[in-house]
């Protein structure tokens, strides 16, 4: 009917306005064909490592305080570098923001970032940043144990408090923990096992293969367990503080503990990315993003994170969590060297064991 | 017939569209394979053939595919039958109308994660009902099941106006010459809707194949398949070359089994439209235990799959799923506020797609069915190529070929559009083919013997009677642009981003909430949609009828 009647109104038209308006028409179709918009100043795009609750928060902030508007989407690690990688040749963003320094690394060695020092740079700790500028950090992140409540009660059991505690029977197919060829949390965690054992590989593997007969499902993403933990559904695993300390806000009740033998810990990085359209409204937020200007709205928004610039103290409830913890460092030029070696014997040695 | 230039040119436009969407992209991954620093290279396929691990995966991938599409074609068929050829009440068949239709126009993951929910060690079924202590929910079981229930809707989509289309009155004929009901279904009905069934376990095996969402969650450590496999290696080792070659793998079954399904509907004439047929009639063909069997396994599956959105909806509406049951609106706030952005772009690419998609079946179906020779091998071949292939990889072929000039397309909508259209159109083209098969080629002869042209026929003969694959393709198109997500994560971009990816997000930070209340939404909407749809065919359809009835 509706048709039939704007029919007859086109008719009663000069033809003249029928053709403005089908002209119109066809812009309007068209306009979701055409490239989005250009690069004009004043603007940005970056994808996000860090989850959409945590970037948001940082990326509002950085708008009101630049009056540079942020376009933003979120992606894990693994999906974010493979972005990035393929459209060399055509960057759609500037900057790769947040997720571990693993990841960064990688980055690197495939030439996709372009070298920048904020003026933060020289306050970091050389942990936390690349020494020619291609990556910096914004935060740390340390990796922790997390158990469901309940399930410790059943079994009568503490909170665990040394690796081997997690080889204990009691966990047989109850442990959720990240799959190393997606998730940068799952990396860190392997390489925090090198550590422990002084890099003894095949000492490291060994106990790789024994926590493989507790592990009933390895998960693609860093927090993917965390929810299965939080109901019960799996008994513990190994996380992300910031996930971690994230399910205990939400409600479930789960407990947070470290190792004794110490556990490794992901700088959480920024990088410009190479040929970057708005190189200067990236640098600006790398500028902010390693400041405090950033990093002390953090706590206010009950993101647990670690921050990386020395002159921004950590949130004491937080600290109150990391006390007595002990924090291992990971030799990111040695893990970087060794990655994919590591993660392939990972995958025939542990994963296929099962 | 064949010199028509309309046809002529239709067929070049069909060409350049299909080299620019599908063949282009895929030649572009695989260059992108077999290239090693400008060399061409059997490396990466022969490591692969070597490696234990993916031969493996290859295995369980053909194992499942089998056993989903066996199950979702039984399921389909029987949903179908019991639909169209017993007496159910009206209300029953629009009961099985919405059910049906809730696996298929979910987001993916609600399926999985409702069996994780209902079958883990703390499952709601398995430990808070049965009193299980140790069930595990990962592997084979719940993988298949997962999977033929989320694709049984195809079979069930495809199977329907097949058998509606058989008239009952062929069965009829049966009885009364002395046939037992058995003999009926096996000589009549049977026959008649092999090819539907062919076409069915065709889409629903080609689906589980290239499936990576349902075995990401739900498979385990021990069931490894190839998509999820390729999906690793790319987004997890940056291994584009890998995932390619291990994708090229999957592309072999594809291929076997869509030419066993073309072998086996070609042999046959299924011709039940004659211009000669009678009305239909409905609750012919089962006794009255038969009904009963039909009508309680259908009331089963319905009943589980009222369950898992059930589970949904209450997930959307607490605070925290297991932790905090307080009833709260916040997840809905939540979503229609920050997650504005990705409704709007959604349905844009939704709506823009939907009419494109279904006229793009119609007419590639049409061409397929009613044209003879090489040609017709070939589109037909291409134009599944899209849907045979994992998304994942189509997602990655078009963002390697799009990302540069000459077709730089990366950042618009343009390519994700294109990608459902290209995707998500062998429902329609499959639908309108097997429609066709039934349809004698001599009213079209007839029409063009008066004197009409292709156009005229088409549009006046053949058109009316595959509109409900028109529909269906439109249906298709319009419910995957809104839930589909293994090769469109790779196409959002900073100025188009889709709700599924929100979803996916969502789940990865905890927020069950918001997760659940986009899903919830993205159901109401499609079922808005798709209701539409059908109460449009069921108008048009009338008319035909009608028109018929007055013609004879």
């Amino acid at each position: 009917m509706r048709l039939v009647a704007e029919r007859a109104s086109e008719r009663a038209r000069p033809q003249r306005n029928h053709f403005t308006r089908r002209a119109f028409v066809a812009a309007a179709m068209a306009a979701p064909f055409v490239s989005g918009k250009a690069g004009a100043a004043g603007s940005l795009n970056a994808y996000s490592i860090w989850p959409e609750n945590y970037a948001r928060p940082m990326m509002e902030a950085f708008e009101k305080a630049s009056g540079i508007a942020v376009k933003f989407v979120r992606f894990s690690s693994g999906e974010a570098l493979a972005r990035v990688a393929a459209e060399k040749n055509n960057p759609q963003i500037d900057v790769l923001f947040g997720g571990p320094v693993e990841t960064f690394t990688a980055g690197q060695s495939k030439g996709l970032f372009e070298a920048y020092k904020s003026p933060s740079f020289g306050d970091l700790p050389s942990r936390f940043k690349d020494a020619n500028g291609q990556w910096t950090a914004i935060a740390d992140d340390p990796l922790v144990f997390m158990t469901n409540s309940g399930f410790l009660k059943q079994h009568n059991l503490q909170p665990p408090g040394s690796w081997d505690d997690l080889l204990n029977p009691a966990y047989k197919d109850m442990l959720q923990m990240a799959d190393a060829r997606t998730s940068g949390t799952a990396v860190t965690r392997i390489f925090s096992i090198l550590q422990v054992h002084d890099r003894n590989e095949d000492a490291a593997f060994a106990y790789m293969k024994k926590l493989r007969k507790n592990i009933q499902s390895y998960t693609k993403s860093g927090g993917g367990g965390t929810l299965p933990v939080g109901l019960g559904q799996a008994g513990g695993g190994i996380f992300f503080i910031v996930d971690a300390l994230f399910t205990r806000q939400k409600g479930y009740d789960v407990q947070i503990s470290f190792p004794k033998e110490g556990i490794g810990s992901a700088a959480e990085c920024i990088a410009l990315i190479k040929g970057a359209k708005n190189a200067d409204a990236g640098k600006k937020l790398i500028d902010w993003a390693t400041s405090p200007d950033m990093q002390s709205l953090l706590a206010p928004n009950k993101i647990n994170f670690i921050p990386a610039h020395p002159k921004v103290a950590t949130e004491p409830s937080l600290a109150e969590v990391l006390k007595g913890a002990k924090i291992i460092e990971i030799d990111e030029a040695w893990a970087g060297s060794n990655r994919q070696r590591i993660i392939e014997r990972w995958i025939a040695e542990v994963l296929n064991a099962g | 017939m064949q010199g028509d230039p309309l046809r002529a040119g239709v067929v070049v436009a069909l060409w350049l569209l299909l080299g620019l969407f599908v063949l282009y992209p895929l030649a572009c991954l695989l260059i992108r394979a077999f290239s090693d620093d400008g060399g061409f290279t059997l490396g990466p396929i022969v490591g692969a053939l070597g490696n234990p691990t993916h031969l493996r995966a290859l295995r369980n991938s053909l194992v499942l595919a089998s056993l989903v599409g066996i199950l979702g074609t039984a399921a389909g068929f029987l949903f179908a039958y019991a639909a169209e050829r017993t007496d159910m009440s009206r209300n029953a068949r629009r009961l099985i109308d919405f059910i049906i239709l809730l696996p298929l126009i979910s987001p993916p993951f609600t399926t999985s994660i409702g069996f994780v929910f209902s079958f883990g060690p703390r499952g709601l079924i398995t430990h808070d009902l049965l009193g299980m202590q140790n069930a595990q929910v990962y592997g084979w079981a719940s993988t298949t099941c997962a999977e033929a229930l989320t694709y049984f809707p195809l079979a069930f989509l495809a199977l329907r106006p097949l058998i509606a289309a058989i008239g009952g009155d062929l069965e009829e004929a049966g009885f009364s010459l002395g046939g037992s009901r058995w003999q009926v279904f096996r000589t009549i009905t049977l026959p008649l809707t092999m090819p539907g069934l062919g076409n069915a376990f065709l889409l629903i095996f080609a689906a589980s194949l290239a499936d990576f969402a349902t075995p990401l969650i739900l498979a385990g450590n021990n069931l490894p398949v190839l998509p999820t496999d390729a999906y690793l290696q790319i987004t997890g080792m940056f291994d584009l070359k890998g995932g390619a070659v291990l994708s090229l793998l999957l592309l072999v079954p594809a291929g076997l089994v869509f030419f066993a399904q073309r072998y086996l509907v070609e042999r046959r004439s299924y011709v039940t439209i004659t211009g000669k047929s009678g009305g239909r009639a409905r609750g012919a063909g089962a006794t009255a235990w038969l009904r009963w069997v039909l009508w309680a396994a259908c009331a089963a599956v319905t009943l589980f799959i009222l369950y898992l959105y059930a589970l949904l909806a209450y997930a959307s509406a607490v605070v925290a799923f297991g932790a905090n049951a307080t009833l709260t609106l916040d997840n809905y706030r939540v979503i229609f506020t920050e997650g504005v952005p990705a409704i709007k772009d959604t349905l844009i690419i939704a709506l823009i797609g939907m009419p494109l998609g279904g006229l793009y079946g119609v007419i590639v179906g049409y061409l397929i069915a009613r044209s003879r020779g090489f040609g017709r091998h070939m589109i037909e071949i291409v134009s599944m190529i899209n849907y045979a292939l994992p998304g994942t990889i189509v997602g990655i072929a078009y963002l390697i070929a799009f990302n540069d000039q000459p077709f730089a397309l990366t950042g618009t909508a343009t390519i994700i559009i294109a990608c459902y259209i290209f995707r998500y159109s062998p429902t329609g083209i499959r639908t309108t083919v097997a429609l066709l098969q039934q349809v004698d080629r001599s009213i079209e002869e007839a029409s063009f013997s008066l004197g009409a042209s292709s156009l005229r026929t088409f549009r006046s003969v053949t058109l009316p009677l595959i509109l409900p694959a028109f529909f269906a393709g439109l249906g298709t198109v319009f419910i995957r642009a809104m839930t589909a997500i293994s090769a469109t994560i790779f196409l959002v971009s900073i100025n188009w981003t889709l709700i599924t990816v929100r979803i996916l997000e969502n789940m990865t930070e905890v927020a069950l909430g918001p997760a659940a209340a986009f899903s919830v939404f993205v159901i109401v909407v499609v079922l808005g949609v798709t209701s539409l749809l059908n109460v449009a065919l069921r108008r048009m359809t009338t008319l035909r009828v009608s028109s018929l009835g007055t013609a004879s």
